[in-house]
């Protein structure tokens, strides 16, 4: 009776069974393990991954990039008066609402961020980013340095180096092509309120979802 | 944390580099097991030898168990973790067109390797089947996909399916293996067989 009891194959069953009680037991885990550290965080703020070109996202406007999803986290009056051309409105205190969950968490489209200045796309940047998603971006200086640089280039000093001039000469034509100011304008400020181009109804865009199958 | 590769705590390269060496760790347990004869694993429909039944489904509740305390633990997101879709009909003639094959070949897709590895001939006979299998179903893909894609159940899970949740369903799964092992040895000891 005994030899049966220490057989190995009864032991092995018993742990198994003793495993599954336990496992039977416990309440299912339903924490989301993946977050970044704090530290983690930092680090990329340190570096300024999450900063893009005004330059950068003219061009990808210009050439109506498929991939380019701009977010204008403002709130929606603001939104309605003025937006970059393909944005959707996501005002800050919706950001973590259901129903942009599929826009934040995907891996296909190029999320950028924009509001006035950058400090409010900087902190929904940070909490996406906490959250684990990824391909959100900020833009570098928000609206605010999109008018000085892209809607109202200054030409240059003439003692400026060479690729100064090829950035306001890619700025110009941006502008023009975006429906910017006056193509030189010497007041930084005097036309951003004639050059606002007309906001057009959004529809809300799906964002494709990712995975594996 | 888990699974590394969605959360890019590895890369896609990475892993497929781990899975060739979990690959090959595979393939050398097979063989040492002695899943390279084909009359060892025709013998778990016979009776008189149910190695593989216990080999695989041992392999299948460790894994439960330790993704479930993995999970339990906050080492793994199991909700993300890639499960296969059903396509009831095609699993059951695919199971059926399998098992039959199982029992007149005496290897599966994965041991008709193990065994050609060590230059059984009936192995290399076996794979040049797979082949013309796979050579027919793909040119008779057409025919076949009206059942290919029938009765399409999604990614279920026993636990959902069942409405149990997930401990249960493992505790389950983990008795029911323990009374097939116990089934199993007893055939053995009905259906021996002496030499094979």
């Amino acid at each position: 009776m005994n030899k049966i009891f220490y057989s190995p194959r009864i032991i092995a069953s018993i742990v198994f069974v003793m495993f599954g009680l336990i496992i039977a037991a416990v309440p299912k885990n339903t924490t989301t393990p993946f977050k970044l550290t704090a530290e983690q965080i930092l680090n990329e703020i340190k570096s300024g991954t999450q900063y893009v070109d005004a330059e950068m996202i003219a061009q990808m406007i210009v050439e109506k990039d498929p991939s380019l999803q701009l977010i204008d986290l403002r709130p929606e009056s603001e939104f309605q008066k003025y937006s970059l051309e393909g944005a959707i409105n996501i005002p800050i205190d919706n950001l973590l609402s259901p129903a942009y969950y599929d826009i934040l968490n995907q891996g296909v489209m190029t999320n950028v961020f924009y509001s006035n200045g950058s400090t409010r796309a900087n902190e929904a940047w940070m909490l996406v980013r906490q959250l684990g998603y990824q391909n959100n971006y900020v833009l570098s200086g928000g609206l605010n340095y999109w008018f000085e640089t892209i809607m109202n280039p200054q030409a240059p000093s003439a003692t400026s180096p060479d690729d100064e001039f090829a950035k306001y000469d890619f700025r110009k034509a941006a502008s023009q092509a975006l429906g910017g100011g006056a193509v030189i304008s010497a007041e930084p400020t005097s036309s951003t309120s004639k050059a606002i181009p007309k906001p057009k109804p959004q529809g809300k865009k799906q964002a494709v979802k990712g995975g594996c199958s | 944390m888990g699974p590394l590769v969605v959360n890019e705590i590895i890369s896609e390269n990475t892993n497929l580099l781990l899975a060739f060496f979990i690959g090959i760790g595979f393939g050398f347990v097979l063989e040492q097991a002695g899943f390279s004869s084909s009359r060892k694993l025709a013998g778990v429909f016979y009776g008189y030898d149910t190695v593989v039944l216990k080999v695989f489904f041992t392999g299948a509740i460790t894994a439960m168990i330790g993704l479930l305390f993995f999970s339990l633990f906050g080492w793994i997101d199991l909700s993300i973790v890639y499960v296969n879709e059903t396509y009831l009909w095609s699993a059951i003639v695919g199971g059926v067109i399998m098992g039959a094959g199982f029992i007149m070949g005496g290897y599966c897709p994965g041991t008709s390797f193990c065994g050609a590895a060590i230059g059984k001939i009936d192995a290399y006979i076996f794979i040049l089947g797979l082949f013309i299998g796979v050579f027919i179903f793909g040119e008779g893909f057409n025919l076949f996909e009206p059942l290919f894609m029938a009765e399409f159940m999604g990614y279920p899970r026993l636990s959902e399916f069942f409405g149990l949740t997930e401990g249960i369903t493992a505790l389950l799964v983990i008795v029911a293996a323990v009374i097939m092992f116990w089934i199993g040895e007893w055939a053995e000891k009905k259906f021996p067989r002496e030499e094979y």
